[in-house]
Parts: structure tokens; sequence; C-alpha cells
């Protein structure tokens, strides 16, 4: 008897539990819903009033104006370049020194890249703006041209923001690499350097092609550095350069939204929606990278 | 005993982190140093034109009042320069400003800093004096307006904003007192509500204001709708606001049918960078400039 009632208390115990477990994991999935919600219901409304073609493909941004124009084409570009460039500098010196680390770094100098790489992570990208404000314009203007806001300067500040991202996925991945990979290519006669380049990284292709998804993933998203540097001028689009400043979609919302009103702040909640596209489009490109890997 | 050798591989870890922290620190001071501007000012480089987001109340004044946005009857047009910088603060066009030998910047003059230099207009300089006396043109009036049947609350709450306690809001909020010898209010213990309408650049320091006045009042309740000058104007006129809110001078036939309180007046400076030779800018010029007609500062004469 007594014993029966020890289980069932073990068991309500046991249930409470799992209730608290399953409500947390409910939280994420709770949050992910409320934001798809929140935009979806303020977003849509207006881009079907200022129609999505209009929306999507005007490179006029003039929601002062009357009547107003709210076209985000200039800033969607925007976004790609400036994402495009912090992965031609973030990528190939991230893969390089998660290379280093895993395969030729001596313990010592290990112990100092490491915590380097992971204090890198977190520094606060408002810290990122002012560095890029202080030091990467003024150098950018001085020693390459233009008044140094630019796409450059943006994408100097987000390529070493993504650099944690990029060098924590793929060293693991790269040490996750069987020893016996490169104990089969050094036994055939592969020296150490032939047997990393075209064995163990080949091999950890996937880990790496997923920190650069992340990384791009920040890089997307990033805000606050990019508004710093990057001069936040709609850009008609003939007239985009490397040296020219630019206004990426979240350098739209943060500038604006203070004193928006009306509908050029559901313009702006708008343009948020257009983010969260592009970021599920990217997530999807994760799982697909992953379930292909897992075949 | 047996862990001084992780002891000492610790202690030289830690002596290697501190070596290239320092070295670090050298390398980026003689960055910083080689970043120091030059004196030497080329007029030949492009200006860097520096303008708020286009939500900004100061960049509407601004823009409305040096033409670079032009209203035909039925449309505004803003034509800002193409590559024009847009920043979302006044402390990031400062900065810009300070950094940047070439640039020019447009703030409220309450938040002018030594970092950068303001220049005259039209040989004016933006001092309190002669934005009063109307010397300096990029000002602008933040009008109270009634129609003249003012109930006594309204009327205590016009001598509020014109007392020292709502002129001292004024101040805080960047803009310039109108009033010469503000007296000291004291709270009557009076109650109602007063509705407000107009300008949508007036609503802040208005609200601001209205709370201090409820501290004081905490009977007293306030509906305000910001909809532009305009309507607070037309609102004042027949009677359907308590009071209207106008942040531009009135036309005559308005003026003949209303009170005017000036509640404020704000101005806005032109900033340039403190290498620049030019002191002075006209305010064609200034059109010039913004609209990207002008782009070098050889041009401007």
């Amino acid at each position: 008897m007594e014993k029966m009632e020890k289980n069932n208390q073990l068991n309500t115990k046991e249930n409470m539990m799992q209730l608290v477990f399953f409500a947390s994991a409910l939280v994420s999935v709770l949050a992910v819903i409320a934001i798809c919600l929140f935009l979806l219901m303020r977003g849509i409304p207006a881009i079907s009033e200022i129609g999505l073609k209009n929306f999507l493909f005007n490179q006029k941004w003039a929601p002062t104006n009357t009547p107003p124009t709210f076209g985000i084409l200039s800033m969607i570009v925007g976004s790609l370049y400036v994402t495009a460039g912090a992965i031609i500098i973030g990528v190939p010196i991230g893969i390089m020194c998660a290379i280093f680390l895993a395969e030729f770094c001596p313990i010592s100098i290990y112990k100092i890249v490491k915590p380097s790489v992971n204090l890198l992570a977190g520094i606060p990208s408002i810290i990122y703006g002012f560095f890029g404000m202080e030091i990467v314009v003024p150098y950018v203007r001085e020693m390459i041209g233009g008044n140094g806001y630019s796409i450059l300067s943006a994408s100097i500040i987000l390529g070493i923001m993504i650099l944690p991202t990029i060098i924590t996925i793929s060293e693991s991945s790269i040490r996750a690499v069987p020893k016996s990979y490169m104990e089969a290519s050094l036994g055939i006669g592969a020296t150490r350097e032939e047997s990393i380049f075209k064995v163990v990284v080949p091999a950890a292709k996937s880990g790496i092609l997923t920190s650069i998804i992340l990384g791009i993933g920040r890089a997307v998203g990033e805000t606050m550095a990019v508004v710093m540097v990057a001069g936040g001028a709609v850009m008609p689009l003939e007239k985009i350069a490397l040296l020219k400043p630019i206004r990426t979609l979240t350098a739209n919302i943060v500038t604006e939204m203070s004193y928006a009103s009306g509908l050029h702040t559901e313009s702006l909640i708008a343009t948020g929606v257009v983010l969260f596209v592009f970021i599920i489009i990217l997530n999807t490109a994760l799982s697909l990278i992953k379930t292909k890997t897992k075949n | 005993m047996y862990n001084t050798k992780g002891d000492n591989e610790h202690m030289k870890a830690r002596k290697k982190i501190i070596l290239i922290a320092m070295s670090l620190m050298l390398i980026l001071s003689a960055v910083g140093c080689s970043n120091k501007q030059t004196t030497e000012f080329n007029a030949d480089k492009e200006i860097t034109v520096i303008a708020r987001d286009a939500a900004s109340g100061t960049r509407g004044a601004f823009h409305e009042l040096m033409k670079i946005k032009v209203k035909e009857k039925e449309t505004e047009t803003d034509n800002l320069a193409v590559g024009a910088l847009e920043f979302d603060g006044t402390d990031k066009v400062i900065t810009a400003v300070e950094k940047d030998k070439y640039a020019v910047g447009y703030i409220s003059i309450g938040s002018l800093s030594d970092r950068v230099k303001p220049a005259s207009i039209n040989g004016f300089f933006p001092t309190e004096e002669n934005v009063k006396n109307g010397d300096y043109v990029v000002s602008r009036p933040y009008l109270l307006l009634t129609n003249g049947i003012e109930n006594d609350l309204v009327k205590d709450f016009l001598s509020f904003t014109e007392s020292v306690q709502g002129q001292e809001i004024v101040r805080k909020m960047h803009y310039i007192g109108a009033v010469e010898s503000p007296k000291l209010y004291e709270a009557s213990n009076i109650s109602g509500t007063i509705k407000v309408a107009g300008s949508t650049s007036v609503a802040p320091l208005m609200e601001k204001i209205q709370e201090a006045y409820k501290d004081l009042n905490p009977n007293v309740t306030f509906e305000m709708q910001a909809n532009g000058s305009s309507q607070g104007i037309k609102a004042a006129i027949e009677g359907t606001y308590d009071i209207g809110m106008s942040s531009r001078n009135l036309k005559d036939d308005e003026k003949s049918q209303l009170n005017e309180h000036t509640l404020a007046i704000d101005g806005i400076a032109v900033i340039i960078n403190k290498i620049n030779p030019k002191t002075d800018l006209s305010s064609e010029n200034i059109t010039k400039i913004y609209t990207g007609e002008i782009t070098k500062w050889s041009e401007v004469k």
C-alpha cells in the first residue's frame, strides 16, 4: 500500500516536471509564433496598401514626400552587397584561422587565440559600431577614398563580426573528422598539408558551410554597427558603389522607427517582414545542408 | 608539488596574453595617430553632406526652411542630394562632422558642442539674440493659438507655459525660450480638460509641459492630437480645440483671428568641421549643397 502511494507521488512529481520542461520548450515556439503574427498582422496591410511590386521593386524611398513612396529595392540590394562583402572578408580569414587552430596551432598560442575569438563573439555590436566610426571610417577615407561611410567600411566591420561564428563552428567540425582519415591519407604517402587540405577539410565541408550560413545570418541581421558605418543613404541602384554610402534593411528600420507615424511605421514593420523572409530562406538552406549530409 | 608545471605554463600564457594585449594597444594607438586629421584643407574634395533621418523633426524643419523640400499645390518633394548620409541622432551627426574635414551637418541650436563649429548664415551666427530678433533665418516659432475665448483653465495653462517652470522645460528640450522675464507659476487647484491639436513638431515639447503641469494640477486632463500646423490653426479658429499648435508663422488673415503665444523658438545650426576655413554660408548655398547642386567646397562662394 505504502509503496503504491510512494509510486503515485513519484508519478505526479514526474508528470509535473514533465509539464515544466514542456512549458519551457513551448516558450521559444510561442515566441516565434507571436513574432510571426505581429509581423504579418502589421506588415501585410502596409504591403497591400503600398502594393507588393511597388514595395519590393521600387528604389525610391521618400516617406515624407506628398504623396509618399515606400520602395525598399535599394535597401534589399544594400543588404545583399554588405553581406557579400562581409563574406568575402570574413570567410577566408575565418576558415584559415579554424584550420590553423585545429591542425597546426601549438598549445601555447592556442591558449591565446581561442579566448580572443571567444571574446570577439561577446563584444556588443554598438562597440563594433564605435570602433568602425572612429577607426575604420576615417581610415577608409584617408587611405582609400570617398567619405568613409561606405559598403567597404560596413563589410570590414561585419567581416570581423562574423569571424567568431565561422571560426568556432568550422574548428569543431574539422576536429570532428575521424583521425583515421588523416592516418589513411598519411599512410598512402600524402604529406601532412596535403592530407589536411585535400582530405580533412573536404570531410568537414558541411560543418564549414553551416558556419558560413550562420555567419551570413548574423551579417544580414546586424543593425547597430552597420547604421554607424554605412552612412544610411538610400542610393539609386546605378549609383551604388564600394566607396559610397548605403542603407540596409535593418538600418532602415532602426533609423526611422523612433519618430515615424502612420503608414510610415507600418512600412518599416513591412521592411521587417522582408528581413524575416531572408532569415527563413537562410534557415531552410541550413536544414537542407544538414539533411543532405545525413544522407 | 605536482602542480608546478601547470602553474608555470599558466604564468607563461598569462605573460604572453599581457604582451599581446600591449602590442595590440600600441598598434591601435599607432593607427589612431595616423588617423589624426591633417590641418590641410583641400577645397576640391567632395562635400560630405549629412542629414537626419526622414522621420526627424529637425530634418522636417530644416528642409522646409532651406527649401530642400519643395512644396507645390498637392505635392511635397524632398530633394536631398543623392548619397547624402542620414543619421538617426544629433550625437552621430556631431561625431561625423567632427571626424570629417569636408562634412556639413545640421543640429538643433541647443545641442551645439565645441567639437564642431557652427557656420554663420547670411552673416549671422546662431546665437539666441540673432534667433530672437529674426536675423538668423534657420529658425521657426512654436506658437500656441486660441481664438480669444480662453476659459480660466486655458488661461492658467498658458500662464504656466510662459512661467519659469514652463520655460525651463523649453530649455531642457534644447529650444530657445521666447519669454523675456518669466514669472514663477503657482498652482491654484484648478480642474477640467484642455483639448490641444496641431503641429507634430510642437507635440513632443507640449507633452513634456503637460506632464509637468499635471504634476502641479492633478485634476487636469489633456486631449492632444498631433495633426499638423495647418490643422491646429484651423481648429483654434473654429474653436473645436482650446489650443492650436503651430510651428510656422501665421498668415495675415490667420493673425487677425487668433491670439498668439510664442512657446519657444526652434533654431537649427549648420555645423562644419573646425578645420574648414569657411565661416559663413549663404542660405542659397546651403540649399545648393543639400540638393546636390554644389558638391565641392571650392564651389561655395
